[in-house]
């Protein structure tokens, strides 16, 4: 059924579809929409789940982590603050391998933000033990819900995964999404089957007893490797999923005309679309520019990011957030895989507490990146992009 | 039918060779509150003194499905259970969360005040040893006046904990929830058809029960008991039992032998007539507050004695 | 460098005992360093803590693997309490973490020119370890006994050490307790520490002890990454290193905790079963034939509850013996 829906409606709607068993959550804008229309499903008899009501979103994944811990589907989101309150908590879903799923809809957090988005609310969360999927659109996060709980419940995986989309240009902007039907989402995503963490006094486990340093590292080392693993999962769940549903969102990244490119820009989120216009403009320039939709940021797909920036001349990173002192989380993610290539990386940071990404600042990281491309150098390897008092380039 | 002694079974739920200390009240507490709730139960710890003593991975003393993550979570990790079993159809299976009063009184009080006011199917436990034993005894928000800790030293400028202690069952009972009530390890009839009523109650049921703690309070190791005896009729703790709405208290304190009651502990030895009397008189407020509170629930309420 | 390890018990102070030691030497203008096995451990539970004492600055951070002293503050815990009183016949092994571990080999990788101090009514020449090396011995449970009236063995076991090893003198002994002992326990409880310390110095016996005993190999669940159950998750399963999971803490021998043990007569047990309520740690067991109860001393941990809470003193508490 195709509807005119903003991003809040379509994770519910797929959280529906999913069968979900067991929801908590805690309002917060830009996510409130999504707690009021799951207790709307829930009220108008269409949705069969228990909702709780949670004081809080510490609460929040505190209680989804124990229902997924005694074996049953569960689903939270939040935004913001309210992931930092659950930072604590998100260790122990990762360490518990609870392949739980979260509608994270990003905004800045902390003194000298406001309600709009940001990442420095999930990129700190990047080694909690999360997969985390950035998305471009409506369409996307619907889709993303229903892949997400096959890739986590995938044995390979056991993870928990965040899939995140931007504050406000998602969650309040209505697009028309495709929801998914009950029967065709029963087809692509069957009822989970908890085999490694239930509680049921017929057969008792420990879940998540203090362990002593003779088993953490291992711990730690089995979680590295289903990260690993999660990279091929997110590629074939990304098939299954075209195959049934007819939309290929191309699994770990997306490109636009890399083949040839000369510059590329790396992106995460809806600056995408955005840049995806520009890409377009500027190559019926003559310009040889690229574009790379960057969709899994944990795992980091490496290898695909230096595979297809091994012939770029300059390549730029978009950034929502800042390491201060550093640069962007994702300017690192980058730096590192292209770390024997002698190409130009350039952070570009905009966007920051929701200030618009607008056509005009694309096309300015572009400029810097061709002329980087020409030069062979960059001027600066850390660009702020529309910053009052900063030049760019 | 009330539960005698004979009636628990031998079998035990919470294993020995748990590595609590020798002479434990949490650990007496919670191998018998364990043997009355049965097999059919799910457990969970969040950071405590038990959550170390009940064993570390690969060991677990609990025969029983259990689960732990944090400190400050258990209303909210039991309410994330009980859902659960609901979901599972496991409707004959109890979900109890068993805190420590730090855990219940201060980190975790938000949790559980949320679970109680949405009325979540649950039994939750506090055992109350009166500080943060875990960490070593560090002042919680359960601690009595004038009690010595690590975080309340006997100094110069101050002798112990000035405050006084937080009434969380007082709290509970204002969440009107279906069972509130107090027990100890040293009334054990009382404690088990306590934990008996709860298991046979629906909804949210908070049960707090009087744990002395060895090396927390210093004390002789055997006088778990005896101390826990001389803090009920002393007034230092009372028993008490409020079923919807309705304050019935269990055991009629004698108020005497405070001074007994302090002297016997090393946290309180330091205690000079002034601050005793203090204490004595804050503890005599909560008594009359108790009679009036629980003649006026009689009335609001309906039902018969005001006390037993 | 010298380095010493402390097996001790939660409760004893063998912590605190380390760092007085650190402190003895650097009242001697030695550079020292103490510090704990970093554990969580309940009173009663074996425990570890490590000293170093040196010329001048020590930068090791890591444990000691080869101490040239070893210092005992429970004699079962060396061995030499050789078959508890009712604990024939139980497995003293856990999958985890050795817990009651009452035979450990305290001379593991111990220097054979060093020495073990041993808490022992036995002379040296009847003590018997897997190495022959110099051994101090002294009974430092008495002492405790009787200065400080609870069985804190730390300070007497550092009397012995600096009579044994002669690495620090007596009189800095005194000063650390002072120190380390005052500033946590106060001056007063510090002063019997001294007391007991001088007497643990004066009654020390050192001499050589015999060695070639064999001690069974700790047997310990260490799985591999692939074996290891993910998510900290873990069923109730027997295994070659004993049981895992739910209910495995069975195989702990708290018992080799105590230091006094009940004795239950059983012609003045009424069979109330307060004792049996009030047990902490599941001991007493019910015995309907005989209207009585036994007593499983493989998890007494000695607190004598069970001796206070009966009505008709039907059980008394008797200090435990070596054997």
């Amino acid at each position: 059924m195709r509807r005119v829906v903003g991003s809040n409606y379509a994770t519910s709607h797929a959280v529906m579809r999913a069968r979900v068993e067991v929801i908590a959550a805690y309002p917060i804008t830009p996510q409130t929409q999504m707690v009021e229309h799951i207790a709307k499903f829930i009220n108008d008899g269409i949705m069969d789940c228990e909702y709780i009501n949670v004081e809080s979103e510490h609460s929040a994944i505190s209680a989804v982590i124990a229902s997924q811990a005694a074996g049953v589907r569960s689903f939270t989101s939040t935004a913001s603050q309210g992931l930092a309150l659950m930072h604590e908590l998100l260790f122990s879903a990762g360490g518990l391998r609870l392949p739980i799923v979260m509608g994270v809809v990003n905004r800045s957090v902390g003194s000298t933000g406001g309600i709009w988005v940001e990442y420095n609310d999930s990129m700190p969360q990047r080694d909690c033990g999360w997969l985390q999927m950035y998305v471009e659109t409506n369409q996307e996060v619907h889709d993303m819900i229903l892949q997400a709980y096959k890739i986590a419940e995938d044995k390979r995986v056991l993870l928990p995964i965040m899939i995140c989309s931007d504050g406000f240009i998602l969650s309040h902007t209505v697009e028309p999404v495709e929801l998914a039907e009950q029967e065709e989402v029963d087809e692509f995503l069957p009822k989970y089957e908890a085999r490694h963490s239930y509680l049921d006094p017929k057969d008792p486990i420990a879940s998540g007893i203090v362990t002593p340093r003779e088993y953490r590292q291992e711990f730690a080392y089995q979680i590295h490797r289903a990260m690993l693993e999660a990279k091929d999962v997110i590629g074939e769940v990304n098939r299954d999923f075209a195959d049934k549903f007819g939309r290929d969102h191309s699994g770990l990244i997306e490109t636009e005309f890399v083949e040839d490119a000369e510059v590329i820009l790396l992106t995460l989120g809806t600056v995408t679309s955005t840049a995806r216009g520009v890409v377009r403009e500027l190559r019926k320039k003559g310009k040889k520019a690229g574009l790379v939709k960057v969709r899994a940021f944990r795992p980091y797909p490496a290898e695909r990011i230096a595979e297809v920036c091994k012939d770029a001349r300059a390549v730029g990173v978009y950034d929502r957030s800042v390491s201060f002192g550093v640069g962007g989380p994702h300017y690192l993610e980058v730096r590192n895989a292209l770390f024997d290539s002698d190409v130009p990386v350039i952070d570009f940071i905009g966007g920051l507490g929701g200030r618009d990404v607008a056509e005009a600042d694309v096309r300015s990281m572009y400029d810097v990146l061709l002329e980087a491309a020409k030069s062979g150098k960059a001027k600066r390897n850390i660009e702020w992009v529309n910053t009052r008092g900063v030049v760019l380039g | 039918m009330r539960l005698k002694l004979k009636d628990l079974p031998e079998e035990n739920i919470f294993s020995s060779g748990h590595t609590a200390c020798a002479g434990c009240g949490a650990a007496m507490a919670i191998r018998n509150i364990a043997k009355v709730l049965g097999k059919e139960i799910i457990i969970y710890v969040p950071a405590s003194c038990l959550s170390v003593f009940n064993g570390l991975f690969p060991s677990c003393a609990w025969t029983v499905p259990y689960h732990h993550t944090v400190f400050e979570n258990t209303g909210a990790a039991i309410s994330g259970l009980s859902r659960a079993m609901k979901r599972k159809g496991l409707d004959n299976v109890t979900v109890v969360g068993i805190a420590g009063d730090g855990g219940t009184a201060d980190i975790g009080l938000q949790a559980l005040s949320g679970a109680a006011e949405r009325n979540e199917d649950v039994i939750y436990i506090c055992y109350d040893n009166e500080a943060y034993m875990n960490t070593g005894v560090q002042r919680s928000g359960a601690t009595p006046h004038g009690a010595s800790t690590t975080t309340t030293p006997v100094g110069k400028l101050t002798k112990g904990k000035q405050d006084f202690k937080k009434d969380i069952p007082l709290i509970m009972m204002a969440h009107s929830v279906p069972y509130v009530a107090t027990a100890s390890v040293s009334f054990p009839l009382d404690l088990i058809n306590k934990v008996k009523k709860a298991k046979e109650t629906k909804g949210f049921r908070y049960l707090q029960v009087y744990a002395p703690c060895v090396p927390g309070w210093g004390y002789e190791q055997s006088k778990t008991v005896e101390l826990g005896k001389l803090a009920v009729e002393c007034g230092m703790w009372f028993l008490l039992e409020c079923e919807n709405g309705r304050l019935k208290i269990n055991r009629e304190p004698k108020m005497n032998n405070l001074e007994t009651y302090l002297k016997m502990q090393g946290r309180f030895r330091h205690m000079d007539e002034k601050q005793i009397a203090e204490l004595q008189e804050s503890i005599e407020r909560k008594w009359e507050f108790y009679k009036g509170y629980a003649e006026l629930t009689q009335r609001l309420y309906g039902g018969s004695e005001a006390s037993v | 460098m010298k380095e010493i390890i402390f097996h001790g018990r939660g409760g004893q102070g063998a912590v605190l005992a380390a760092q007085a030691l650190a402190s003895a030497a650097v009242f001697e203008d030695k550079y020292a360093m103490a510090f704990p096995h970093f554990g969580a451990e309940r009173r009663g539970a074996p425990v570890a803590a490590f000293a170093r004492i040196a010329e001048g600055r020590i930068l090791t951070k890591a444990h000691i693997y080869e101490p040239d002293y070893v210092i005992v503050l429970d004699p079962w815990l060396a061995g030499l309490v050789d078959v508890a009183k009712g604990m024939e016949g139980h497995e003293g092994t856990s999958g985890g973490v050795p817990m009651g571990s009452v035979k450990t080999d305290i001379c593991q990788g111990l220097n054979r020119e060093g020495a073990a101090v041993l808490n022992t009514a036995r002379r040296p020449d009847e003590v018997r370890l897997s190495l022959e090396v110099c051994v101090g011995t002294v009974d430092a449970t008495t002492i405790a006994l009787e200065t400080l009236g609870h069985p804190a063995t730390n300070s007497c076991m550092l009397g012995a050490f600096a009579k044994t090893t002669e690495e620090v003198s007596i009189g800095s002994i005194e000063k650390g307790i002072m120190d380390v002992f005052g500033e946590r326990l106060g001056e007063g409880i510090a002063e019997r520490n001294v007391k007991a310390a001088k007497l643990g110095f004066e009654r020390t016996e050192v001499g050589m002890c015999s060695g070639g005993r064999e001690f069974p190999a700790q047997k310990k669940w260490l799985p591999d990454v692939d074996e290891l159950p993910p998510g900290c998750v873990i069923r109730s399963q027997d295994t070659e290193y004993g049981k895992l999971g739910p209910g495995s803490t069975v195989q702990n021998e708290t018992g080799s905790w105590r230091t006094f043990h009940p004795i239950v007569d059983d012609e003045k047990c009424t069979y109330c079963m307060l004792c049996w309520f009030h047990c902490p740690d599941g001991c007493i067991g019910r015995v309907p034939d005989k209207e009585s109860v036994s007593v499983d001393y493989f998890y007494c941990k000695g607190c004598g509850i069970c001796s206070e809470v009966c009505p008709v003193d039907a059980i008394t508490m008797v200090r435990e013996v070596e054997g």
